[in-house]
Order: C-alpha cells, then sequence, then structure tokens
C-alpha cells in the first residue's frame, strides 16, 4: 500500500499543500478582519498571473539577482521532499538524506542568495530587509539547532525521519516543539517579527529583500516561501505531536492525516494571533526570539540529564 | 626519515613525514599554488612602493620555512625553521613599508612572534629538560611534570595560530602585507601551530594532560565568536577577512577540543571525529581563506581601494572576482554543497557525539549547548559576508575608482577560479577526503567508524541542486523567449534618481548584530544633525559608529605600557651608550660561558 500511497502523498505536499496553506491563512486573517476576503485558491491564481507576466529588472541587477529565485526554489523543493514535515512517509533507507543540518545549513544557502540578491539593486529598502533576516537568523538558527539536538539526543541520530520514529520524552518535545514555532515565526517573516502584508513599511524584513522581483520570479519566490512555510510549522507540529506517545503507532493514512490537520490548525492559529497581535518594535524581537533560545536551552538541559 | 645527520647529536636535520605532516605539506601546496600563480599580477601594482625582490626571496622562504615546520623530528629544527618562519613573514609584512599603519603593523607583529617563540623555547628547553632528548618521538610527559612545559608551549602556539586572548597581532599584521603574502599567512602559516598541537598534544600522547580538552574547547568557542562579532565591524576589507580567521582558527580548536575530551572518556569515534573535523577545516580554511584574500587583492589592485564603503557594483566590472569571490563566501559560511560546510557537519557530529556519550550531564548540556553556538558562529558568518559581497561586489558603485574598475589580469583570475574550483571538489567528494583522513586519525585507533559516521549524500545533493536549479532555469528562459525580461532604473518612490549614497552601507548592515553585542565592545552610534529647523529640514546630519575592544585597551596597553616604562628604568642603565660598559658585559659573558663549559 506504501509504494502507491507515498508516491502521491509527496505530489500532493509538493503542489497543493503550500499555496493551500498560505490560502487558509489569508482567509482566517480575513475573516478575523470582518472582511470576505481573497478565494482560498487566491495564491493558486496569483501564482498562474505572476508566470503569465514578463518581469522587470532593475538595471543594476547582476546574475545574483537573476539566480537566486532559482536556487531558492531548488533548495526549497529538495528541502521539502526530504524533510518529513508532513509525517515520516519516506522509506527508511532515505534517512540519512534527512539529516537535519544538512537541511538547515541548504535552506540557510537559500536565505544566503536572497540576502545577496536585495543588496544587488542597490536599494535601500534591499538592504534593510537583507540587514534584518541576519540578525533574525543570527537569533533563530542557534533555537532551531539546539532545539532538533534536544530532540535528536533520544532518538540517537539526527537525521529527521530517525528523529521522528522514535519516541520521544514528551516534556522535551513540547518545550522544543515550543521553541520552533517561535523561530518558524521569525524564520518566515510572519508577526510579530514581521508583517508579511505590507508592502511599503519600514517594518518589513522579507517583503523589503523581494521588493524589486516580479513576474516569474516573484512567482518561484513566493512558491518557495509556501514551501519553507510547510517545512518550518511542519517542524514545528511534529515535534509537538511527539508528545503524544500514540503517534507513532498510528498506521501510514491516519499518520499522514493527523500530520496535515496538525499543519493546517497551526496555520489557522498563526493567522488568529496575527489578526490580534500588533507588530513588535524591531528592537523588542530580539527580546522574542529569546524565549525561542530559553525554550530549547530547557528542552536541552532535559535531554541532557534524562540521557 | 632522516639525512645528513650534522653534529648536533641528536637534534639534527632530521625530518618525518608521515601521514599528518603530509596533510599540513598538502595543504602548503593547495593554497600556495594559488598564490603563487596569483603574485605576479598582483604585485605589479605594487612595484613602486615594494621591492619585488625581497617579497619574493621572502615569500620563497616562508613556503620552505613552513614545509620545514610540518616534517621538522625534533625540537631544535623545529625552532630553527619556525624562527625562518616568522623572520621572513615580518619581512613581507613590512614590506609595504611606506604606510604608517603597515610599520605599526610589523612591530607589532615582530613582538608577537617574539613572545610566542620565547614561550615554546621555553616550553621546549623544559621538556628536553624532563626527558633528556631534543626528538619528538622520544618525548613523553604526563602528571603534573607534563603541566608547565605543556602550557607554555600551547600559549606559544596559541599565539601563532592567533587564538584568542593572543590573537591580537593577527587582524593587524595580516592586512598590512601584500594580498597574496595575507593568503599565505592567513590561510597556511597559523596552521602550523595547529600541526604542531596535534603532534604534540593529540596524535602520540607526548604530553599528557587532560585540563587541556576543556582548555581547547572554551577558547576556541570564544575565538569563533569573538572573531566573527569584531569582523562584522570591519570597513577593510582584508582586515575583516583576518578577524574571520580567528574564528576559524576557534572552529578548528573545537575540534581538537573534542578529539581530547574523546581521548579523556574513552570514547574512540568522538576522538577521530573532533580530529578528522579539525584536519579537514583546516585544508578547507586554507583552501578559502587564501581564496577570499586573493578577491580582495585582487579588488584592491583594480581600484586601489580597501575601504569596502567607497566600493560596490564590481559584478559587472570584475565578473570572474565576484564569482569566486561568492564562491568562497559560501565555503566559509559553512554552505552545503562547499567544504566548509563538510567539516563543520563533522564538528557538529562531533558535539552530537559528545552529547550522547559524555559521562555527566554538565557535560551532556555542553555540548549541545556548543551546537548552538556553532549555529550561531555560522549565522554571524553568514551576516558577515552578506555584507562583505553585497557592499564590494553588489550594487552600484560608491566611487569613482570603484566604476571605473576593470578584471584582474588572466593570472589573477585562474588563480581565484583554482581555489573555488577545489571548495566544490573537496565539498562534494568529502568521503574521499575522510578516507584521507583515516589515515592519520588510523594512529588514534580503527578509523573505520569515521567513515561510517559520514552519513550524508553531499554530492547526491549537490547534483539534484544543481539539476534543479538548471531545470527552472531553462523553463524560465523558454518562458523568457516568449516574453523577454524588461530593464529599468531601481524603483526609487518615485523620488526620481536614486544616488550610490543611498545604498545600504556595510556600517549600518552590521548595525542591528553590533548593537545586540554592542556591550562586548561597548558599541555606540553617535548621531548628528546640524541645521537651523533640525527636526524637519536638517542641513547636514552626520553618523559615526565608534568601539572600544576592551582586550586591547584594558589589558595589552596597560601590560605594554608597564614593560616600557620598566624597560626605562631598568634597561635604560645596562645599555648607556658607553662602549667601556659594552667592554665589559662582553667579558663577563666570556667568562660566565667559560665557566658554564668548564664546570
Amino acid at each position: 500500500m506504501n509504494s502507491l500511497f507515498l508516491p502521491l502523498f509527496h505530489l500532493i505536499n509538493l503542489l497543493l499543500l503550500p499555496l493551500l496553506l498560505m490560502g487558509i491563512i489569508r482567509k482566517v486573517k480575513a475573516v478575523m478582519q470582518n472582511r470576505t476576503g481573497a478565494p482560498l485558491l487566491q495564491p493558486f491564481y496569483d501564482m498562474a498571473k505572476f508566470i503569465r507576466k514578463a518581469e522587470t529588472i532593475s538595471g543594476n541587477a547582476g546574475w545574483i539577482f537573476v539566480w537566486a529565485p532559482r536556487v531558492g526554489l531548488a533548495v526549497a523543493v529538495i528541502a521539502a521532499i526530504l524533510v518529513p514535515w508532513a509525517g515520516v512517509l519516506l522509506p527508511p533507507g532515505w534517512a540519512p538524506a534527512t539529516n537535519f543540518l544538512l537541511m538547515l545549513y541548504l535552506l540557510t544557502l537559500g536565505k544566503f542568495f536572497t540576502m545577496l540578491a536585495a543588496l544587488d539593486t542597490g536599494s535601500a529598502f534591499g538592504g534593510l530587509g537583507a540587514s534584518r533576516e541576519a540578525t533574525i537568523s543570527m537569533l533563530a538558527e542557534p533555537a532551531l539547532i539546539i532545539a532538533l539536538g534536544a530532540l535528536a539526543l533520544g532518538a540517537g541520530s539526527t537525521d529527521l525521519m530517525t528523529i521522528y520514529s522514535s519516541p520521544a520524552s514528551p516534556f522535551i518535545a513540547l518545550l522544543a516543539g515550543a521553541g520552533l514555532v517561535i523561530t518558524a515565526l521569525a524564520e518566515l517573516s510572519r508577526m510579530p517579527v514581521d508583517d508579511p502584508t505590507t508592502h511599503l513599511e519600514l517594518t518589513m524584513v522579507h517583503e523589503a529583500m523581494i521588493l524589486e522581483y516580479s513576474g516569474r520570479s516573484l512567482a518561484m519566490i513566493e512558491y518557495a516561501t509556501a514551501l519553507r512555510a510547510c517545512i518550518f510549522f511542519g517542524l514545528a507540529v511534529q515535534t509537538l505531536l511527539q508528545a503524544w506517545p500514540a503517534f507513532h503507532a498510528l498506521p501510514l493514512l491516519l499518520h499522514y492525516a493527523a500530520s496535515l490537520l496538525g499543519l493546517v490548525m497551526l496555520g489557522i492559529s498563526v493567522a488568529v494571533a496575527e489578526g490580534i497581535l500588533v507588530k513588535l518594535k524591531w528592537r523588542s524581537v530580539p527580546n522574542f526570539l529569546t524565549f525561542a533560545v530559553v525554550l530549547s536551552l530547557l528542552a536541552a538541559v532535559i535531554a541532557a540529564v534524562q540521557s | 626519515m632522516s639525512f645528513i645527520p650534522w653534529f648536533l647529536g641528536d637534534a639534527g636535520f632530521t625530518f618525518t613525514v608521515d601521514p599528518l605532516s603530509c596533510w599540513f605539506l598538502a595543504i602548503i601546496g593547495a593554497a600556495g599554488l594559488p598564490v603563487l600563480i596569483f603574485a605576479p599580477g598582483y604585485l605589479q601594482h605594487l612595484r613602486h612602493r615594494v621591492s619585488l625582490n625581497l617579497v619574493w626571496v621572502a615569500l620563497i622562504l616562508l613556503m620552505i620555512s613552513m614545509a620545514g615546520v610540518v616534517m621538522a623530528a625534533n625540537a631544535i629544527l623545529f625552532l630553527v625553521a619556525w624562527e625562518v618562519m616568522s623572520l621572513s613573514s615580518f619581512a613581507l609584512v613590512t614590506a609595504d613599508h611606506e604606510q604608517r599603519d603597515n610599520r605599526r603593523a610589523a612591530i607589532i607583529y615582530l613582538g608577537a612572534t617574539r613572545a610566542g617563540t620565547a614561550f615554546l623555547m621555553i616550553g621546549f628547553l623544559w621538556t628536553h629538560h624532563l626527558t633528556g632528548s631534543w626528538v619528538f618521538s622520544e618525548w613523553s610527559v604526563s602528571g603534573a611534570a607534563a603541566l608547565v612545559p605543556a602550557l607554555l608551549i600551547f600559549v606559544g602556539l596559541a599565539t601563532k595560530a592567533g587564538c584568542w586572548p593572543f590573537h591580537l597581532w593577527l587582524p593587524i599584521a595580516h592586512p598590512a602585507a601584500p594580498a597574496p603574502v595575507s593568503a599565505l599567512m592567513s590561510g597556511v602559516m597559523i596552521k602550523t601551530a595547529i600541526y604542531a598541537m596535534i603532534r604534540l598534544f593529540i596524535l602520540d600522547n607526548h604530553f599528557v594532560l587532560p585540563l587541556l580538552g576543556p582548555i581547547l574547547l572554551i577558547l576556541g568557542a570564544i575565538s569563533a565568536f569573538w572573531g566573527v562579532i569584531f569582523a562584522l565591524l570591519q570597513h577593510d576589507l582584508k582586515r575583516l577577512l583576518a578577524y574571520h580567521s580567528v574564528e576559524n582558527i576557534g572552529i578548528i580548536l573545537m575540534g581538537l577540543g573534542v578529539s581530547l575530551l574523546g581521548q579523556r572518556y574513552h570514547l574512540p569515534l568522538l576522538e577521530q571525529l573532533g580530529l578528522a573535523a579539525a584536519l579537514f577545516h583546516t585544508l578547507n580554511h586554507a583552501i578559502f581563506k587564501s581564496l577570499l584574500f586573493l578577491g580582495a587583492g585582487a579588488v584592491d589592485a583594480c581600484t586601489h581601494l580597501r575601504d569596502i564603503e567607497k566600493l560596490g557594483g564590481l559584478v559587472h566590472r570584475m565578473p570572474w572576482t565576484t564569482g569566486a569571490f561568492v564562491a568562497g563566501s559560501a565555503a566559509i559560511c559553512a554552505l552545503p554543497p562547499l567544504n566548509g560546510f563538510a567539516s563543520e557537519w563533522l564538528l557538529y557530529q562531533g558535539f552530537f557525539n559528545l552529547a550522547m556519550d559524555a559521562p555527566s550531564a554538565g557535560l551532556r548540556f555542553g555540548a549541545l549547548l556548543l551546537m548552538g553556538w556553532l549555529a550561531l558562529v555560522g549565522a554571524l558568518a553568514i551576516a558577515c559576508f552578506v555584507k562583505a559581497v553585497g557592499v564590494v561586489f553588489l550594487g552600484s558603485p560608491r566611487s569613482r575608482r570603484a566604476a571605473r574598475a576593470t578584471e584582474a589580469g588572466r593570472g589573477m583570475v585562474v588563480a581565484q577560479v583554482l581555489p573555488a574550483l577545489m571548495c566544490i571538489a573537496l565539498g562534494v567528494a568529502a568521503p574521499a577526503v575522510l578516507g584521507q583522513l583515516g589515515r592519520i586519525t588510523s594512529r588514534l585507533g580503527d578509523p573505520s567508524p569515521l567513515y561510517h559516521a559520514w552519513t550524508i549524500p553531499l554530492a547526491l545533493i549537490a547534483l539534484l541542486l544543481a539539476c534543479t536549479a538548471g531545470g527552472l532555469a531553462m523553463w524560465m528562459a523558454a518562458l523568457s523567449r516568449l516574453l523577454p525580461a524588461r530593464r529599468f532604473i531601481t524603483w526609487e518612490c518615485g523620488f526620481g534618481n536614486l544616488g550610490p549614497r543611498t545604498q545600504y552601507t556595510a556600517t549600518s548592515f552590521a548595525q542591528p548584530i553590533s548593537r545586540i553585542f554592542g556591550a562586548v565592545y561597548s558599541y555606540t552610534v553617535d548621531i548628528n544633525v546640524k541645521g537651523r529647523n533640525r527636526r524637519y529640514f536638517p542641513d547636514k546630519v552626520t553618523a559615526e559608529t565608534a568601539h572600544e575592544a576592551y582586550l586591547e585597551t584594558k589589558v595589552y596597553t596597560p601590560l605594554l605600557q608597564s614593560i616600557k616604562r620598566m624597560a626605562g628604568i631598568f634597561l635604560m642603565r645596562l645599555q648607556a651608550g658607553s662602549i667601556h660598559q659594552y667592554l665589559i658585559y662582553m667579558a663577563l659573558m666570556l667568562g660566565l660561558l667559560l665557566w658554564v663549559g668548564v664546570s
């Protein structure tokens, strides 16, 4: 049965879910704000529109600007195939390729090029966004690696598939999962770190970096962003689900369904939070991310004592 | 291997060439080749200020003496080669001596090498006293007796390596030398100290010192962080790169620390992983750091600018240099599939294995903390290199010189592309490199666990990445045949005419991070607004940042001042300028030597 379903699941994971999740978040946010909002499938329509349009490139830009979206999307696709963000679906032989250090650094490669591309046009917005993105990832990455490291300690391996298919202590899972949710908000430039809906505010991070992109390149960036959202939210959901002891014992279909349900629920709660919360002042963002670091350090303490 | 047994007794011209020496010889060769290809083209623009004969002689002496250091079988020969290395590199630092900063840098460098060699010499003499031999392979000291000589030798080596808190000379001396020399000094010369540490403290247990593992881990962790946060503040491209050498030496030392902890707790895999990570990173750093210094040299030669705030837009004018520099930056930031990632991944695995197998919970937590620490250092390095690449090569040129730049000569381009290709090859072929490393670590035990520790299919990921990105590019190219992309100005909010001054500067790029770590170096930004209506219509706005390196201002400067004062009080009497006095000294010295010789 597995051989039949797995490719299908993966196709759904890659093609449908990321944009659908974005649509759900936007819709819930619109409802929170008493608006009808765009249709649920609007991200798909946008994608089709972007692909059909010609792009405008800044005269300053060089090859980095052109290649950054391609590298960013390639990296996101590879990570989305390998990272078990929708439950452990790949056959066990794939485990070494899902090493969490490899995956995180691979995603960082995409971020590195995005930041460079932001500086390539010579726009002050790009510099602003890149500088802030670098600051945020400096704070988020240690939290991510410590949280996943604490979780990996119980599994005895740094491969994500092995981590998520072996039982973990509920305390570690909850603490690390909470840390991962916060870092995911930061990595994905969502509220309260950054406001993904503003396009011309001095508060923005990710949108400032991609301000110069249009047309096909923008489509690639949007899709990569959606994939990254699924990866980071999925990691947080999988980690939180580790706290539920029966999760591993579920049959494949239920396992997949539970993972997706968790993902959608996290998406909805992010949207609700975005409706309620205000964006943090830029200078308070490091304090917010310190919570993530502290949570993952607590998870690490428990993991160190228990093992 | 030993030849020409000279009259020096057991300290003749004897060499050992074992796998460890071979590894470091390979490093000297791998970094030396591009440097030597690069040098002729680069030195052209210095020919009016610098004596080229001196530079070439000193450069060749430096290469030979580095090879001598890593092959020397006994302490005397080691010290001789070490001194030739220090003095020839001093000659190179002082080559461009018309600038006052360079003279100061050369004096500081000379002082640091003297202090380092003094520690090393006392340590070697002490060990000779304990073991009665100069030959490294006959040295074996353990217990309390090992403490003092081992620490003396360690301080001497750490000074050369540029490990915190002995790194002070490194960011001053390396930028002062001509770029190929900086590449060689930062890439290779400081690694000879790593070689000696491995030889003396890790591989053959010449000194058994349980304390050294934690010391190396802590000093390495501090060096790594210290180097990168100071690098973020720099505007001089070569000084920025020099601070990154401090960072990378820290990473290498952490690997050695992991290896020593593995030795201490009898965890063979850890022992091998740590050493392999350190050795691999030593090679990688030699390659990407020399590549980056050569890139900085090419920029310097083509624009005569080193202040990154005046550069920009070189991606259109120097495409090859830009490409190679981006590859080197990605490698030093440990981005897959390049070589820096491979060695840092091994170090992460070392930490992770320490976190699994260490006997105490504190140590296990410490190992997890170190994983986060390495991630922090890596993310800071990314910030720093995005800043460097972005401000130097991207955007629009910030000065006329940068706008008029043209690509460096063919030799200089080849010299940069070569190590860039090596960065890719060493990352993709990491298992083969590990096979070579196994020959060195097999001295510690069976290396097969090390081979199995490498689990990630990096080459496959690299291939997938290339195919996916290439496929996307082809699809996009097909689309743009139907609807070609339009070139237009960068969006300027409708104000019209964005000047290069409106771009983000390196200082503003680094400001958010510098502010977070402001306490480490009392970072201040002083904004000064002038004009009658200062709030809405200022005439002139200036912003100035300042920082203070506490280690320099609070520790080293007072120390040097007091040494100077003491010298003023005591040494002045001894060296009074009277020839009679000097003759008495000579007679006294002769008498003393005769007495020592007779008794």
